[in-house]
């Protein structure tokens, strides 16, 4: 049966020059094979098969051993499709995973499996988390943040303390400081000159005032790195396709700076949607941007659930006015209760007749 | 049956399976709220106590022959750290699950989606294969036809429709009835006047034998208000564009125009749309106690699903 195993495993090597790995092995396993048979010509056939397997088993049984060893082994050199191979010999890993970096999210990604597999915790990564702490930037987000963008490691400490003076000398805040570092860990990765080219877009393209422009880039920091290209074409379908004016679209855009992020088809749906069924002026989608920010379908389930009670009444001037900001706030539990003032079977019952 | 609590992944795995009956919102496809309930499932499963990694082997250093070696015999037990969840990736992931749609639903239809998922595939297919009806609620607009005979498309014809009332509406609602009635027999080759007719008839339900024709058992209106009126039909292997086509001639046989404004399934075999999956409760808690729901069902209408097909030639 040995044999036949190891016949196999010739054959399949023959087919494959790729297990070119694991040939020493292979030569090893040969080796093997041959002493056995040697045992079994040595051996008279007339011996019961009983006492032959005895004799057999252990031989079979030390191959065995020294096989999985031999594959133990083969684990530092071989190359493997995860981390996860590389786990148990590297120190800078185990680090990596106490610290709660999800090493199998990092590896899906290409060529930064092979980077992270060739940083060294005390050489490479200690430095950059002292930097870290001394920002005030809290253990618990270091997980996340080195999951995201490990390529912060091949960066120059000097640079990033330049990075980081430059955010001190336009005046934002210890605390502005410390969200933009946790909520968008690529924005130390950008030279200086490009986050400035960047701000100054946001600054003259809404003609912000130094201290929105601070409050647009710390509520969202990641629109500040987001890809020219989407942010250019979404400020074009929030003027031009939706029609808002320079000054709605500034306070517009300082409130909820997410928009500029939703990809622009979604966003004009969900805009004319407001705007022509449920009848809602730009001045007033201005005064409750997280209208445009709640995807289209909670919109219409709820708007056509108020209107079959008919409280759809969203003018302030009127009896009954339900202010649109409450139509997207909370579960739907406390929508149904505390907005249209029904009970939660008849919410059911009419989410199953459309 | 006494329900216990679970917080431990495993045994929630062990748990899911069977059929689920998940309510598809018009506008989306089968796929996404396939992809959708999956992703619900495995997200939970992963929220939950997950199995601890494992334990490095110990055999693989006591061959080196330093066991006496402390640095060696901490590590032999050590946790096995390739096996934590955050060098392994997630435990559960949507393709570790198996899940297969009963029948599928047009993309703007709405209403009760059969899914099998694990253990109830089986039961799925089962299902399938025994035919059953499925019970339709379909919402047209008289006064305009589209192209392709949903509200999202352009118009192509208007009409009046003063003259049309609910009993011409029924009325013809019974002639199509009568019609699809009158098919299924003349395809079996039989006269609808014989003996051999009318033991066919006694058996039950006439089903097809392939799922290439779509066949109507009832069709009435329930509902009729003016632009608006409903019909409540029961087919089996209809598609969307068989219905709304349906409608569409209807329209023109009541010498008016109409389109399809909404369609929703109601009920599928013993499945109904009282007992669908909403979508804001499609996560994990949701999904298996509709599982068990479904369960219960099934096992209480256990006989009706072993229903002897009847050839059509």
């Amino acid at each position: 049966m040995f044999c036949s195993a190891i016949r196999n495993i010739l054959k399949n090597s023959q087919n494959a020059a790729k297990y070119g790995a694991i040939s020493p092995q292979l030569r090893n396993l040969r080796g093997q094979g041959v002493a056995q048979s040697e045992v079994q010509v040595f051996k008279s056939p007339d011996i019961i098969a009983q006492q032959n397997d005895k004799e057999t088993e252990p031989a079979t049984q030390d191959s065995f051993k020294e096989v999985a060893l031999d594959f133990g082994n083969r684990e530092a050199h071989v190359p493997s499709f995860n981390l996860a191979a590389y786990v148990n010999k590297s120190s800078t890993l185990q680090q990596f995973i106490s610290l709660g970096v999800d090493l199998h999210s990092i590896e899906r990604r290409k060529g930064l499996g092979q980077f992270v597999l060739q940083l060294d915790f005390e050489k490479n990564v200690k430095p950059f988390i002292t930097f870290l702490v001394d920002q005030g930037i809290s253990p618990d987000d270091f997980g996340r943040m080195f999951t995201k963008n490990p390529l912060l490691f091949k960066e120059d400490l000097d640079d990033l303390q330049t990075r980081v003076d430059y955010l001190k000398s336009k005046r934002f805040s210890d605390e502005a400081r410390q969200r933009i570092l946790t909520h968008n860990p690529y924005w130390l990765m950008f030279s200086t000159r490009r986050v400035d080219r960047r701000l100054g877009y946001f600054q003259k393209e809404f003609r912000l005032s130094g201290h929105d422009l601070r409050l647009l880039a710390t509520r969202e920091p990641n629109v500040v790195t987001y890809n020219m290209e989407h942010l250019r074409k979404s400020v074009f379908t929030l003027r031009e396709e939706m029609g808002f004016s320079p000054k709605e679209l500034s306070a517009l855009v300082v409130r909820k700076p997410r928009l500029m992020m939703i990809p622009p088809d979604d966003l004009v749906e969900r805009f004319s949607y407001i705007h022509q069924d449920m009848g809602l002026s730009h001045a007033q989608i201005v005064q409750c941007p997280e209208l445009l920010a709640s995807r289209e379908f909670r919109l219409r389930e709820r708007h056509e659930f108020l209107k079959l009670l008919g409280r759809a009444q969203y003018d302030p001037q009127k009896d009954m006015y339900i202010s649109p900001k409450t139509i997207v706030e909370g579960n739907n539990f406390y929508f149904v209760r505390n907005v249209a003032k029904s009970d939660f079977e008849t919410f059911d019952l009419f989410l199953r007749t459309r | 049956m006494a329900l216990t609590k679970v917080y431990n992944a495993a045994t929630a795995f062990k748990n899911l399976g069977g059929v689920l009956n998940v309510y598809k919102p018009a506008g989306m496809k089968v796929k996404h709220v396939r992809n959708a309930i999956l992703n619900n499932i495995c997200k939970g499963l992963n929220k939950m106590e997950q199995r601890e990694p494992g334990k490095l082997r110990e055999g693989r250093f006591l061959g080196t022959g330093t066991a006496a070696d402390p640095v060696l015999h901490n590590i032999a037990f050590q946790t096995d750290q390739s096996d934590h969840v955050l060098s392994a990736g997630p435990r559960y992931l949507p393709r570790d699950l198996s899940c297969s749609t009963v029948s599928s639903l047009g993309d703007h239809t709405s209403g009760v989606l059969l899914f099998g998922i694990n253990r109830g595939t089986g039961q799925s297919s089962s299902i399938r294969k025994s035919r059953p009806v499925r019970v339709y609620h379909i919402t047209g607009r008289l006064g305009s036809a589209t192209e392709n005979h949903l509200p999202d498309s352009r118009v192509t014809m208007r009409a009046n429709h003063r003259h049309v009332s609910a009993d011409r509406i029924s009325g013809l609602a019974a002639s199509i009835q009568a019609s699809h009635q009158r098919k299924m027999f003349e395809l079996c080759g039989v006269d609808l006047q014989t003996q051999e007719a009318y033991e066919l008839a006694c058996k039950g339900l006439l089903r097809p034998a392939d799922e290439s024709q779509p066949v109507v058992y009832g069709i009435r209106l329930v509902h009729f208000e003016r632009p608006h009126f409903t019909l409540e039909l029961h087919s089996i292997n209809e598609t969307q564009e068989y219905l709304v086509a349906l409608v569409h001639d209807l329209a023109l046989e009541l010498r008016t125009a109409a389109h399809c404004s909404q369609l929703r399934c109601v009920r599928h075999a013993h499945f109904d749309v009282r007992d669908s999956l909403l979508r804001n409760s499609w996560h994990l808690p949701g999904i298996i106690k509709n599982l068990r729901h479904q369960r219960d069902i099934l096992r209480a209408h256990n006989q009706q699903h072993r229903v002897e097909l009847k050839a059509i030639h």
